[in-house]
């Protein structure tokens, strides 16, 4: 687009400098604590502010647990994002078109997106209990005899369970955005592509894929963004069990500067998560050409 | 049964009798503390107390009371049980000074007194003679839960401790004595071993599964079956550490020998009893599905639907076995004294000496044993006078076989682990116990929990955890007396 | 005409849609509804085998108390944080928007480093932001609480308002400034209604991820300003577990945003395709 030139060269600088400010006191000043605390060694016993060198940061990479949190999460996300998506556009494709009481449906479809991650969570512990619950009450149903499988101890069905709950809470948020992306696909392409004989996929992979793409990026770069701080959720069903099974990353670092104040480690941690980040988020970005 | 009534009554009805009990000739504590108290008239004070039901005794009784006595203004800062660690330790990290008074668990003493978060309350003690009225606090809470390195820093305030309850109507049902001796060639008696337990367990399971009754049930959540494994682990013998070396012995035969027992016994609970928490337990113990359960005094009121019928406690099922129940040691006769709860003072205070007497006030023969008695409290006995109060024994039939009980627990009763750094310990342990039930081998979770214990202890530093590991070691409630 | 066979014909297609649809609800919205049901419930329906699934009486005792104990002040202090952050956010963040759209202030530059902010996990600055604000005395206070959310929620709005401003055609600008309307009229009188529709959908997102906030205001407040969240925490107690409560609680806290999501839900639908699709 191009930029316009008006006289006053400030007023350009004036629209931007709340925001920019308000991000520096929240976003830079944080960050620069950080960073220095990060080389120093404040832990719950300490106050320790010498510098320390790398001390901390050699410490992650022999930190195998951080490893292995990060690796659950990328686990976390592999399986839940492309879920979400595919659902998502499947539910979208079923509501494009008209038909009674769909705005009432819509309302309530958002609902599991707006409560409160962790009595989300909460809840399906509740629903996912062997005695109390619901839900294998109904499997029961289905198979015809008691089961009882343990949602949040059986190594099998923990990480089910949380990416179940995980699917349920968020799939409802995909599902609007490209329910808004495809209601702006210009019907008559599609409708004369049909009409030509194209198949549905052939019109889907270069009509209606193409026109979706930008805000579908989008939604999986935020999408894909919140998996990796995923935390409320897996805290409240599992509290990152059995064992650190289900420990994520926000978990591990929870874990280590809230319950152990290990803050110069966890500074450390925050570092090399917001690094990871930068670079993943920077190609994404560029890769999709959404900073143009 | 105490038939429906309103807070107010009840605690006013505990009050009077705590007031006609008390001799008119004694200075106690409390008028001690209440009158020093009246230069602070007009000041507010803090104190965090952990949220939820707890937090009815300050808000609705205690704080108002204090504040009709003294003038003084109570503000309860209500934090959830798992951030109230964190939000002290925040607070004092940070120096905002924002709390006054604080509850602590006494086995995070050491890590807070050793931070410097906690005031040393000795001079404090002595200004107000507090002595006398300290030292009639029951031995094992007295003992244990209140100094650290032979300072003051806190006032047991909740006589948490573990006990058995069973099912007094099954145990002396003669057909399923009957049944019971026939099956397995003993009679049936309240275990007293954890061997017992088993045998008794898995009988009465047999037995009267027909009927939807199990043997047994535990809360096997890892919070609370950490509190369970240090327990059973010191009865059978098992030691946390070599005190030589400071080398972790948690996975001797001992462990692997409770390990596997607790793994074992889930087969005669009922199904699913790996994810109890406290409340799926006592909702299966109080609708009759388990013939015996371990858990705090709570469990014993609220059988016997003391108070159950306050709006507070109306979350609480709905017992079925009310006068059915009897109390007594878990086996091995060493409960432990979970968690629990001390008063301290908050070293970045700036109302210090006014706190202070808050907590005296509190903490004092005559308003704590009102305190214990109310209907919605879940601050248990702790002081020798509470096991033998009369207004506490006249409350229900059977509440002095369970003070009674209570009292001995808190004779015998062992330590929470408690050294520097604690929760990471502790955080080994409960995820130890969630391996367990999903399925590993006993041997080699604890092998891999001593060796994370071992490196624990070497990040903080061996001498310097030795030296605090010999000084828990010290306490009468750190090991069963052999 | 040829017969259309029975399951090409439309409705056939509309009804298994419609069926198709209804059950999808059905199963998103169980959880919602089993918590809805809990507030309810009496202890012994929760905690009963097998499973009730709906109360014998709708009593709204639970609700009482909550009211009564002063706990739904909590919810109150959410909407004021979550409504007046948002507030902010959009107004802060649409003008920087603008900016980076019609000048390309520092250009790709600044607007990467803006978006990357989003990224950053809150529980790497939630301690230092504690630190800062206790020397501030922001500490369990609204501003305290409203700055925060207003800054993390810049990053998105920012991003969003991006697109839907590109949208609007540079022609309605231009001619509002040989009118002689100033730059700033220009933006409240042009570019901020042709924008609505964006702005409304951002927003919602934008108030729903401060409501639902649970390390800031567990970090940040104690006992002026809890919010719902934290609130609700409290109830899960180490020896108690106030079902009811929780549940009720719950949907106290989510009756603000269902409402409001419910009453902008069209402008939702419109908006997000508008300005997105120009990413």
């Amino acid at each position: 687009m191009a930029a316009i030139a008006y006289p006053d060269r400030n007023f350009k600088y004036w629209l931007i400098s709340p925001a920019i400010f308000l991000l520096l006191l929240i976003g830079l000043f944080p960050l620069i604590f950080s960073l220095v605390v990060s080389f120093m060694r404040v832990t719950m016993l300490e106050t320790d502010t010498s510098f320390a060198g790398l001390l901390n940061f050699i410490q992650l990479f022999h930190d195998a647990r951080l490893w292995q949190s990060l690796a659950h999460t990328a686990l976390v996300i592999v399986i839940a994002l492309p879920i979400e998506l595919l659902l998502g556009l499947a539910m979208a494709y079923l509501f494009l078109d008209r038909m009674p009481g769909r705005q009432i449906l819509i309302s309530l479809l958002v609902l599991p997106t707006i409560i409160s991650p962790i009595v989300a969570g909460a809840t399906w512990r509740l629903l996912f209990d062997n005695r109390y619950g619901p839900i294998n009450q109904i499997i029961g149903w289905f198979a015809g005899y008691p089961v009882a499988a343990l949602w949040t101890v059986n190594p099998r069905l923990v990480y089910p369970a949380i990416i179940f709950c995980e699917i349920w809470q968020w799939t409802p948020f995909m599902f609007l955005i490209l329910l808004a992306a495809l209601s702006n696909v210009d019907r008559s392409l599609t409708e004369a592509a049909e009409i030509d004989g194209a198949r549905f996929w052939r019109s889907f992979r270069y009509i209606v894929l193409p026109a979706i793409w930008p805000v579908m990026s989008i939604a999986i770069l935020i999408r894909g963004l919140d998996l990796f701080r995923i935390f409320d959720i897996i805290w409240a069903l599992t509290a990152g069990g059995p064992g650190t099974m289900t420990e994520t990353i926000s978990v591990y670092a929870y874990v280590q500067g809230f319950r152990q104040f290990e803050s110069s480690y966890t500074a450390a941690i925050a570092f090399l998560v917001i690094a990871l980040l930068t670079v993943i988020v920077t190609f994404a970005i560029r890769r999709m050409g959404l900073a143009k | 049964m105490v038939n429906r009534r309103d807070f107010g009554k009840i605690s006013l009805a505990a009050g009077l009798t705590a007031a006609i009990g008390r001799p008119a000739w004694a200075a106690s504590a409390a008028d001690a503390a209440v009158k020093a108290a009246q230069q602070y008239k007009g000041r507010s004070i803090t104190i965090v107390w952990e949220a939820g039901l707890q937090s009815l005794d300050p808000t609705h009784f205690s704080g108002p009371k204090w504040k009709e006595l003294t003038g003084m203004d109570v503000k309860v800062v209500e934090v959830a049980t798992a951030e109230m660690f964190t939000k002290i330790m925040q607070d004092y990290k940070s120096g905002a000074g924002a709390y006054d008074a604080l509850n602590v668990i006494p086995a995070w003493m050491p890590d807070l007194a050793q931070a410097g978060a906690l005031e040393v309350l000795d001079p404090y003690v002595e200004k107000y003679g507090y002595a006398p009225e300290l030292q009639t606090i029951a031995p094992t809470f007295r003992d244990n839960w209140m100094k650290v390195g032979g300072k003051i820093y806190g006032f047991p305030d909740d006589g948490d401790v573990f006990i058995m309850y069973y099912r007094r109507d099954l145990f002396e049902d003669t057909a399923v004595q009957k049944a019971f001796k026939d099956k397995t060639g003993k009679n049936l008696a309240v275990p007293k071993t954890w061997a017992d337990f088993d045998v008794v367990g898995a009988g009465l399971t047999d037995i009267l599964k027909d009927k939807g009754i199990y043997g047994a049930s535990f809360f096997r959540q890892p919070p609370y079956a950490m509190y369970m494994f240090e327990e059973r682990f010191r009865n059978e013998g098992g030691k946390f550490f070599a005190a030589d070396t400071m080398k972790a012995t948690i996975n001797s035969d001992v462990g692997i020998k409770v390990f596997t027992g607790m793994r074992n016994e889930n087969r005669f609970m009922p199904p699913g009893v790996e994810q109890f928490g406290f409340v799926e337990n006592l909702a299966a113990f109080l609708q009759g599905q388990s013939a015996m359960t371990i858990s705090w005094p709570p469990y014993g009121r609220w059988a016997e639907g003391y108070g159950t019928d306050q709006e507070a406690l109306n979350w609480v099922p709905k017992t079925t076995i009310a006068g059915k129940v009897g109390y007594a040691l878990p086996p091995g006769g060493h409960p432990e004294l979970a968690a629990g709860f001390s008063l301290s003072i908050s070293s970045t205070s700036k109302n210090k000496d006014a706190a202070y007497l808050f907590i005296q006030w509190l903490n004092s023969e005559d308003v704590s044993r009102q305190r214990v008695q109310l209907p919605y409290t879940l601050r248990d006995p702790f002081r020798d006078s509470h096991y033998a109060d009369p207004g506490y024994l006249a409350l229900w039939p059977n509440a002095k076989d369970y003070l009674a009980a209570l009292k001995q627990a808190s004779q015998t009763g062992l330590l929470d682990l408690s050294l520097l750094q604690t929760d990471k310990y502790e955080e080994v342990l409960r995820q130890a116990i969630s391996k367990l039930w999903a399925g590993d081998d006993p041997k080699t979770i604890l092998d891999a929990a001593a060796a994370e214990w071992d490196t624990i202890t070497q990040k903080i530093g061996v001498d310097k955890q030795k030296a605090v590991y010999a000084s828990w070691a010290a306490n009468s409630g750190a090991y069963p007396k052999v | 005409m040829k017969t259309v066979p029975f399951h090409r014909r439309k409705e056939t297609k509309l009804a298994l849609r419609y069926l198709t649809a209804v059950s999808l609800v059905v199963i998103f919205a169980f959880p919602i509804y089993w918590l809805f049901a809990m507030s309810f419930k009496t202890p012994g329906e929760i905690f009963a085998f097998p499973p009730v699934w709906y109360p014998r009486s709708i009593q709204f005792n639970n609700y009482a108390v909550l009211f009564k104990d002063g706990d739904a002040k909590t919810v109150g202090n959410s909407l004021v944080l979550a409504s007046v952050s948002t507030f902010f956010a959009m107004i802060l963040g649409t003008i920087a928007a603008y900016s980076l759209v019609r000048f390309k202030t520092g250009g790709e530059n600044l607007a990467v480093w803006i978006i990357s902010q989003r990224m950053i996990p809150p529980v790497a600055i939630v301690f230092p932001v504690f630190l800062l604000y206790v020397w501030l005395g922001w500490v369990d206070t609204y501003i305290g609480l409203i700055i925060l959310y207003t800054a993390f929620s810049l990053p998105y709005v920012i991003w969003m308002m991006r697109g839907y401003i590109e949208d609007i055609p540079l022609e309605l600008e231009e001619s509002a400034l040989i009118d002689g309307c100033s730059r700033w009229e220009v933006l409240w009188k042009v570019v901020f209604p042709m924008a609505r529709a964006g702005l409304f959908a951002t927003a919602v997102f934008t108030f729903v991820f401060s409501w639902n906030d649970f390390l800031f205001a567990l970090v940040l407040t104690r006992t002026e300003v809890a919010t719902y969240t934290v609130q609700v925490t409290h109830y899960f107690g180490g020896q108690s577990n106030f079902w009811s409560k929780i549940a009720a609680m719950s949907v106290l806290g989510t009756i603000p945003v269902f409402v409001t999501v419910a009453t902008l839900q069209r402008y939702l639908v419109r908006g997000i395709s508008m300005g997105a699709v120009k990413g």
